[in-house]
């Protein structure tokens, strides 16, 4: 089944802490960009309705699974939570921990 | 679709706005259209005068005294709209000529283009033709109706004239309205739109249409109404048409009349904000939308869609709602509308809706959704292939780069001065649409042929995200960069910096600027307490100061060239040529040199730029100004260390500085500067050249300092003074030479001389100096250890107007005196010789200094010159000392050494015997070759004290006994002082001085070394022999003559009978000679000896014997018990008898009888029992035969 799916997280300031294309489409990079012109879009609207947060965790899907989005976003979650109890993790900065990359990329995976 | 749809838009009236005639400057154009568009809403009540009622008005509810006409003005006309019979409001009702008549003369001909130009538009219900500025002839021509001349005035009475017009204009269509609406509610008209199909009129539905046709009317007349400025009068007629369009299942017309119910209602609760109004307003809204989308769906098959129609109903009430309360309802409504853009089939109307939908989000504030939008806009304009569509386009995307914070400088400069969060300062990280969007930006400007924008761009792309692009695309945008810089003009320029990055890297002070020192007017020691003083550069107490203060201040003086290091980086893989760069400064009193740079790819460089303060006052300098590409940037240090700061905290992309290798550095404020008055300003020379002062250790130079007031201020007042390490081989400085050269005018100098003496090198330095190669020699000129000439100068004090005298700062120059001393002579050693050499001795070398018997020793000389004693060493205290001192030369140069001992204010001048020249030469100088070694052997005979005391030993060997008895001790100290002082004046006594070259001179640090000597037998040397004896000839028993060269009374002369003494006139054989020995004790107590003499000939044979047959003597030889007291003389006589001619040498000697224990330490007996024997020197006679 080939499904579209872009997981970015959203620091406090509107910038991306965090970006993956997690989609099983073959990749083509004009895609690839019209869909993170979407989702930083997709934030002002975002922004609106969610509570006041450091971040915010968006995903561009086209799967109609409610339940694999929820627990994707939950265990997404805790894998950030890991990442923002590092020390040396700057709260906003870029998260780069390619051990968060796999993981979330396997979840997309699972939950997607 | 059209453009700028809202509700309220029913009830406006299009007027066409067309310029006639001759070309219309484009200024004019836009004054003219500008005047026109000023009335755009008329009030019913102004319209009074112009308005006739010929019959009775339809509009029977017409609001005289509150309504209005509300007028659109659409320049330059439009197409007609297939819609127009749906809605009233899409017509062109009216049709204005605007025309300039100073380019059409020809009246005739403006009123034939004029009516040419309004056939185009069938359903305008009124004309006119404005003319502007007419000449002088056309006002006097006949007045024409059909051209309504404005004449030349000023604004106000234009803008009057147009009013008037406007309302007369609009008077004519209100008449024109009530004849239309009159004649359609009488005759009724056939109102059809592109959905009623013309072709396949089959029988059912022209039945259809024609039960349609009353309700269509309906709602047409309702629209007129509307027009007319009359809500209530439509929305009687809406109801009935939505009545009728609902029975007869119209549903098109349905949702029209419905929509025009809205608007009425809208209308005439103008100004009003009502909930229930809203309420009502969203719920017919939404209604009809449905009916719009029902008849979509109903037509679906039709050729024309409506759908544009149900997107225009959204966007009209997104618009009515359009409040951040309301955001979600508007933005389901607007996205919903988006979704709609794929039915639209004509691209036109695509393009309007998302500029429709990108400025509604952009009014709610949803800024980013609004760029999202308007880059649809530009996508669909660059589908366009011409030049103004790609302007647009490239205008829209301009509009988003706000949102995805790619702004060009210039559109930010607006909120440059607000204080921003540190964060935000930098990219938005969205760095993969940044980079799209400015790449479109670049493609459009670059197909809309706007060279200074694709340059922006291009600048921009390169300069924030040259980490993601290829170096193949780094080369592209440098080849774009250049292409665009072809087709501007040269001098252009660009708000927005390209490359390279540059950093603020240091604040390179010329010495003269760190040396400005405030004057503290209430001293006299102005500079004291300002300026740095003491070696420390870092002191605890300061540090607290400046810290507060993260800002230093610097001072520039006007005129005076100063520096400022940047860094300039190029992370991209192309060559940078840099054409030239300067610092920026806004505060216009600084001139600034430009530099040109090339950076090759990935390379970092320092760049020291240059500039002259011109004017008193603060500078501030922002950034540089950089002449790249072709054109001309303003690069901010601001934004680079922002940069850099982002970079550190993992913000941003990558720091270009680390890239190009270069290392970290903290970000460099830039200090607060000021620029004072000119200053004088002194520059030293050093005479001979500014290298080092090449000095040999111990030597002393004069150096000349020349001072030049190279400022434009005179120098009125100056200090020298001394300062750094090794301050007292400075001797003296010659105050005097400048003081009174003082004021020293600009231009002047001033020379004086400066003394110095080297130093001697520490241990350490020689250590460090091992490898003795003249190179490293060098080092020995530490950084550090130079003494400095701190010179404080000032300038005249300024009288200010107003009587206050104002001090402007001094300024402290620092001379450091590079003095590198050099490893000159060197001691190698010095040691005490006992005389085991043969060595050559002549009486000059052993004359006593005494100026009286000068004359008489020289003589002697003459005929005295037997030498070359063979002395025992062994044999008793008469040997002769030698102080051998040991020299290196280890230099390269040649050194002249002058040895010589300072007797009692007088000086001997001691030659000295060289190893390497011929011996006995009686040079006074001798000169010792680079690497060779001399030894000078200083005979240390004259240093005998006068008595010999106890006390002197009591140091030697009593310290253990006597160390409980205080009066002892009390003695010991005076004379261990007094000791210490006879060693002392020995030492001093001795000098070495040293000439190399021509002026270099100096004198040899020995004194360390001649104690260590000295130091076994130093109690030898100062210490007489208890005894001393010599011996003299008498002549019947008298003493007639001195024999030996002992004189009595001069001292210098008794230290010399220690040496061996001669005979002056040789003695005859086979005569009796007599003689007499002379016993001095040199104590303070009696002494009591036994005595005998002995002589020996050369052969070493004792002639005292009894079987000698060479002497026969007469006296007591042996066993002679004598008593001397203390400090005199007692003289034995005796007779010889020499019966062979040669050389004899007599010797006493005697055995002390009960020897106190000063004499048995002198004597260094080791045991009590020792006999203590006391030897006199050999005196030496010359027997002659007698022929």
């Amino acid at each position: 089944m080939a499904s579209t799916a872009c997981f970015v997280i959203v620091s406090k300031n509107g910038i991306p802490i965090y970006e993956a294309e997690v989609g099983s489409t073959p990749k083509k990079e004009d895609l690839a960009y019209q869909h993170q012109f979407i989702l930083h879009a997709a934030l002002d609207v975002v922004q609106d309705l969610a509570w006041t947060t450091n971040t915010i965790f968006m995903l561009l899907h086209d799967s109609r699974n409610e339940d694999g989005i929820k627990s994707f976003f939950q265990e997404v979650h805790e894998l950030y939570i890991k990442i923002f109890l590092n020390p040396l993790y700057l709260p906003g900065s870029r998260i780069t921990s390619s051990h968060f990359d796999t993981k979330v990329r396997a979840l997309a995976r699972k939950h997607l | 679709m059209e453009p700028g749809v809202s509700i309220e838009s029913g009830s406006a009236i299009r007027v066409a706005v067309l310029p006639v005639g001759g070309p219309i400057p484009p200024a004019c154009l836009r004054d003219y259209a500008a005047l026109v568009a000023r009335y755009a809403r008329v009030d019913l009540a102004s319209l009074r005068p112009s308005y006739s009622e010929h019959q009775k008005s339809p509009f029977a509810h017409q609001p005289w005294d509150t309504g209005c006409l509300r007028l659109k003005f659409v320049l330059g006309g439009c197409v007609p709209s297939p819609w127009e019979d749906f809605q009233s409001s899409r017509k062109v009702l009216a049709v204005v000529g605007i025309c300039h008549l100073p380019s059409s003369p020809n009246l005739d001909r403006v009123a034939a283009d004029f009516v040419d130009a309004a056939r185009s538009y069938p359903s305008a219900l009124a004309n006119r033709c404005f003319a502007f500025c007419p000449t002088d002839a056309q006002l006097v021509e006949k007045k024409r109706d059909d051209i309504i001349m404005f004449p030349p005035s000023d604004q106000q009475s234009l803008e009057l004239h147009m009013l008037t017009m406007i309302q007369d204009l609009s008077a004519s269509l209100l008449m024109e309205f009530e004849k239309w609406v009159l004649r359609a509610e009488s005759t009724g008209t056939i109102l059809k739109t592109p959905l009623d199909s013309q072709s396949s009129l089959g029988s059912e539905e022209v039945i259809k249409a024609k039960k349609r046709r009353l309700g269509r009317a309906q709602k047409i007349i309702g629209d007129y109404c509307l027009l007319a400025g009359s809500p209530a009068d439509a929305n009687a007629h809406y109801a009935t048409a939505i009545e009728l369009a609902r029975l007869t299942g119209d549903v098109f017309w349905h949702a029209g009349a419905l929509e025009g119910s809205v608007c009425a209602l809208v209308v005439d609760r103008m100004g009003e904000s009502d909930p229930v109004l809203e309420d009502e307003v969203k719920f017919r809204y939404y209604t009809i939308i449905q009916l719009y989308r029902r008849a979509t769906l109903q037509d679906n098959a039709q050729r024309v869609s409506p759908v544009s129609f149900e997107l225009e109903a959204a966007l009209k009430l997104a618009r009515y709602l359009c409040r951040r309360q309301c955001a979600k309802e508007v933005s389901d409504l607007l996205m919903g509308a988006a979704d709609g853009a794929k039915a639209l089939i004509d691209a036109s109307d695509r393009l309007i809706l998302y500029i429709e939908i990108a400025r509604l989000f952009g009014t709610l504030g949803y800024k980013r959704k609004a760029a999202f939008f308007s880059r649809q806009v530009a996508q669909l304009y660059l589908q366009q292939d011409n030049a103004y569509a790609a302007m647009s386009a490239m205008q829209v995307l301009t509009m988003t780069t706000t949102a995805y914070h790619v702004q060009s400088r210039r559109t930010s400069k607006r909120d440059h001065s607000l204080p921003k969060s540190v964060v935000s300062l930098f990219e938005s990280q969205w760095s993969t649409i940044q980079m799209v969007v400015l790449r479109e930006i670049l493609m459009s400007s670059i197909r809309a042929a706007d060279p200074l924008s694709s340059w922006s761009a291009a600048a921009r792309l390169l300069r924030s995200f040259y980490p993601l692009i290829t170096p193949a695309g780094q080369s592209g945008l440098a080849s774009s960069l250049a292409n665009s810089a072809d087709r501007l003009p040269s001098g252009t320029r660009c708000a927005d910096p390209c490359l390279p990055f540059i950093r603020l890297h240091s604040f390179p002070l010329h010495p003269s600027q760190r040396e400005i020192v405030k004057r503290n007017p209430h001293k006299k020691d102005w500079w004291t307490g300002v300026g740095p003083s003491g070696p420390f550069i870092y002191t605890p107490f300061t540090k607290g100061g400046t810290s507060g203060s993260s800002k230093q201040e610097v001072n520039w003086i006007v005129g005076e060239p100063v520096q400022v290091m940047v860094e300039l980086a190029n992370p991209c893989s192309f060559d940078l040529v840099v054409e030239s760069i300067y610092l920026s400064v806004h505060s216009g009193n600084f001139d600034a040199f430009p530099v040109s740079v090339n950076l090759p790819p990935n390379t970092s460089k320092l760049v020291l730029l240059s500039g002259i303060p011109t004017e008193v006052g603060q500078v501030s300098i922002p950034g540089c100004i950089v002449h790249c590409f072709g054109v001309i940037t303003e690069h901010l240090f601001k934004e680079v260390d922002c940069l850099l700061l982002g970079a550190s905290q993992g913000l941003v992309l990558s720091d270009p500085f680390r890239c190009c290798g270069s290392s970290k550095l903290k970000s460099v404020n830039f200090p607060c500067i000021a620029v004072v008055p000119p200053l004088p300003l002194l520059v030293a020379n050093v005479v001979g050249g500014d290298g080092s002062i090449l000095l040999y250790e111990g030597e002393i130079r004069d150096v000349l300092i020349t001072l030049t007031n190279a400022g434009t201020v005179p120098v009125e007042e100056a200090n020298v003074a001394l300062s750094g390490k090794n301050q007292d081989s400075v001797i003296s400085i010659a105050h005097s030479t400048w003081k009174s050269a003082l004021p020293i005018k600009p231009g002047g100098e001033v020379t004086f001389a400066v003394t110095l003496r080297a130093w001697h090198l520490s241990l350490t330095d020689l250590e460090a100096d091992g490898s003795r190669s003249p190179a490293n020699s060098r080092r020995i000129a530490k950084e550090g250890s130079n003494p400095f000439l701190d010179i404080h100068y000032a300038g005249p004090s300024i009288n200010s107007e107003s009587n206050i005298v104002s001090l402007p700062p001094g300024r402290r120059l620092v001379v450091p005196l590079n003095i590198c001393v050099v490893q000159g002579m060197r001691l190698v050693r010095a040691r005490l010789l006992s005389m085991e050499l043969p060595a050559r001795f002549t009486d000059a070398h052993l004359r006593p200094a005494s100026s009286k018997d000068h004359i008489s020793n020289d003589s002697d000389v003459m005929h005295n010159d037997i030498s070359l004693l063979k002395i025992d060493p062994y044999k008793g205290s008469w040997d002769l000392r030698l102080l051998e001192l040991e020299l290196f030369n280890p230099t390269d140069v040649v050194f002249d050494v002058d040895v010589s001992v300072h007797l009692d204010g007088t000086c001997v001048e001691q030659n000295f015997l060289s190893e390497d020249k011929a011996a006995g030469s009686a040079c006074h100088k001798t000169r010792i070759d680079r690497d060779y070694s001399a030894r000078v052997l200083i005979p240390l005979e004259h240093f005998k004290l006068p008595v010999l005391d106890t006390s002197f030993f009591v140091k030697e060997n009593g310290s253990d006994e006597l160390l409980g008895s205080r009066a002892a001790t009390l003695a010991e100290k005076n004379a261990k002082a007094e000791l210490n002082a006879a060693i002392n004046s020995l030492i001093s006594k001795i000098k070495v001085k040293w000439h190399s070259g021509r002026n270099s001179s100096g004198e040899l640090n020995i004194k360390d070394a001649i104690q260590a000597a000295l130091q076994a037998s130093v109690m030898d040397i100062l210490l007489p022999d208890p005894l001393t004896f010599s011996f003299r000839l008498t002549k019947d028993g008298n003493a007639v003559k001195t024999d030996s060269s002992k004189e009595a009374g001069d001292d210098s002369g008794r230290s010399a009978d220690e040496s061996v003494l001669r005979c002056k006139d040789p003695i005859s054989a086979n005569e009796m000679t007599h003689m007499e020995v002379q016993i001095r004790n040199n104590t303070k107590e009696t002494i009591q000896m036994n005595l005998s003499i002995s002589c020996k000939d050369v052969a070493g044979e004792n002639c005292f014997d009894e079987n000698s047959a060479t002497v026969l003597w007469a006296g007591v030889l042996s066993d002679i018990y004598l008593e001397v007291p203390p400090l005199q003389e007692v003289a034995h006589p005796f007779s010889i008898y020499f019966l062979v001619p040669g050389d004899y040498s007599l010797q006493a000697a005697s055995v002390i009888i009960d020897a106190t224990d000063v004499l048995r330490a002198r004597a260094k007996a080791e045991s009590p029992d020792e006999p203590i024997l006391c030897r006199g020197c050999p005196f030496h006679i010359h027997v002659v035969g007698t022929a």
